[in-house]
């Protein structure tokens, strides 16, 4: 009993590192010699750490109980009990999921509001009927230089000039011509010029919603077309056909060639189709045709804040606009879903052919 | 949480090292810190005050030891930590004492602490073997074996408090405590 004794004293020394080296060493051997001290030792290590354990354990115990003390529990469990409205309680326990589906909205909101906003075509209609007046302005001064005495005449007279121009075509072989309503919208006089010469219209019939009025040739000078070469479109063209214009930006005709890039105009606009050619002022109301020589539409304006977004009337609404003319005053009406004479020709023939149908409408507004 | 948590919240690096250097302040601020949301969290499952004061320190408890074995690493917040480790002990107490642990208020994000915990049963499963060892041995084995072990008294210490005549009294007593504490504590 007294050997065991000192022996757990010398097995708790020697695990302290209390003993001398030289007991060490000696304490080593007698361990290394005799299992039972060796499983003494090893069980009065794994007492020993679980002693320490404990007694670690029980001081910090000891500290979170006074730690506690400072607590005011009861004021605590009467803020935090569970409350008694199911929403407050809902509201607690599911704070962040309701935050997280409110920024959730939000998001949804913005973004939603953002895409609504980009659907919205950005630029806005320009009407491509040509301020002649300035136009005219800027080249008279080229003009001029030229020929000084001619502008000096036109000067002594200037309200002779033209306010507005655009284009139009022949849609009868009597001098009945389409053109754009946005063109002649508040005109005193119209004359309207071909390689031929230049005539006086009346306009005997509007249609500010699709933008279309038509014209009548009241001149002497004016003697009647031959038949029309080109044919108005029955159906609906479709997107990416290839499609040309001809039109007056300026004095002389100008072809311009494109394809059909949507099958609406701005913002949806069912009346028209988006074009890609590339117009100016002075192009609305002129022809829009496709290869094979049938009108699908006329040129009303474009977009200003995209390039190459050009708009034209279906062609369904100038057999609507012709429909509402006395048939019997139009004699060698253009035809309608037929095959036209333009057909299977080259571009150049084509416009060849048909440049004697398509007119420079000059707007005089003495206002 | 609304809750007055906010006071002087200790950074959780604070924590970190403040336990490593056994700071008494850097412990109390961890306690006082993080008690309200255990005990929300207690109070709205079933549960009481000091159901929350136990599962708790416990918590701290089981936070303090993986400070103190060096694999506690700062991954997560350590407010997420304690909150699992609360949630999962509060869970489990609730199913031993088999009230129903369905519908959970959740405060807080979980943290899976599966690990944590079963190494904390271990080492709770041999601190309750010491205790109880201790409370059977009786007196004044037990009080001369804390006084030693525990307080860190000195054997001149304890030979005074107990009245012993001297010192080498003293130690073969409390020789022959440790020993049965010893056959007590690997017997259970």
């Amino acid at each position: 009993m007294r050997q065991d004794l000192e022996l757990e004293a010398i097995i708790e020394d020697y695990l302290n590192g209390k003993l001398t080296p030289e007991e060490h060493a000696a304490f080593e051997q007698l361990r290394n010699n005799d299992p039972i001290v060796d499983h003494k030792v090893v069980a009065h290590k794994v007492f020993l750490e679980s002693m320490a354990q404990y007694a670690n354990i029980v001081k910090l115990k000891e500290q979170m109980d006074a730690a506690h003390a400072h607590i005011d529990v009861a004021s605590l469990t009467e803020e935090l009990k569970p409350h008694p409205s199911k929403l407050v309680r809902l509201w607690r326990s599911n704070r962040s999921a309701v935050a997280i589906a409110a920024s959730f909205i939000l998001l949804a909101m913005v973004s939603l509001y953002s895409i609504q906003n980009n659907n919205k075509q950005a630029g806005t209609f320009e009407a491509m009927s040509q301020d002649m007046a300035q136009i005219k302005r800027s080249q008279s001064g080229l003009i001029r230089d030229i020929k000084s005495i001619k502008t000096d005449n036109k000067g002594a007279k200037g309200e002779n000039r033209p306010r507005f121009g655009g284009s139009g075509f022949a849609i009868s072989g009597n001098g009945y011509i389409v053109t754009n309503y946005h063109v002649v919208r508040g005109a005193d006089s119209i004359h309207v010029q071909n390689g031929k010469g230049s005539y006086k219209v009346q306009s005997v019939y509007t249609d500010p919603v699709n933008d279309i009025a038509i014209l009548k040739i009241n001149d002497k000078a004016f003697e009647n077309l031959a038949s029309l070469p080109y044919t108005i479109k029955k159906g609906a063209s479709s997107l990416g056909e290839s499609v040309f214009t001809l039109g007056f930006p300026k004095d002389d005709i100008v072809l311009g060639d494109g394809y059909v890039s949507s099958k609406n105009g701005i913002n949806g606009d069912t009346l028209a189709y988006q074009v890609a050619i590339p117009v100016n002022p002075g192009n609305s109301g002129g022809p829009l045709l496709d290869n094979s020589g049938n009108i699908v539409g006329i040129i009303n304006g474009k977009e200003n804040k995209t390039d190459g977004a050009t708009f034209a009337v279906k062609s369904k609404y100038i057999m609507e606009a012709l429909n509402a003319i006395p048939q019997d005053s139009l004699s060698k009406r253009v035809s309608y879903g037929k095959k036209s004479l333009l057909r299977g020709l080259k571009r150049n023939k084509q416009v060849e052919k048909m440049q004697d149908y398509v007119f420079m409408i000059k707007v005089y507004n003495n206002n | 949480m609304s809750i007055k948590i906010s006071s002087s919240l200790p950074t959780d690096r604070e924590v970190v090292l403040g336990i490593l250097n056994d700071s008494v302040e850097a412990l109390n601020k961890l306690y006082v810190s993080y008690f309200p949301m255990v005990l929300q969290f207690i109070l709205n499952n079933n549960g009481d005050e000091d159901d929350a004061k136990d599962v708790y320190q416990e918590t701290i408890i089981v936070l303090y030891n993986k400070i103190k074995s060096g694999s506690f690493e700062l991954s997560s917040k350590l407010k997420t930590y304690i909150y699992s480790v609360s949630r999962r002990i509060w869970l489990k107490k609730l199913a031993q004492h088999s009230k129903k642990t369905s519908n959970i208020a959740d405060f807080e994000d979980v943290l899976i602490v599966e690990e944590d915990m079963e190494q904390h049963e271990q080492k709770d499963m041999q601190f309750d073997k010491m205790k109880e060892a201790l409370e059977s041995l009786g007196e004044p084995c037990k009080t001369i074996i804390e006084d030693f072990y525990i307080n860190n008294q000195s054997m001149q210490d304890i030979c005074e408090k107990f009245g012993y005549t001297n010192a080498d009294n003293a130690k073969t007593q409390k020789y022959k405590c440790l020993q049965r504490l010893k056959k007590l504590f690997f017997q259970l």
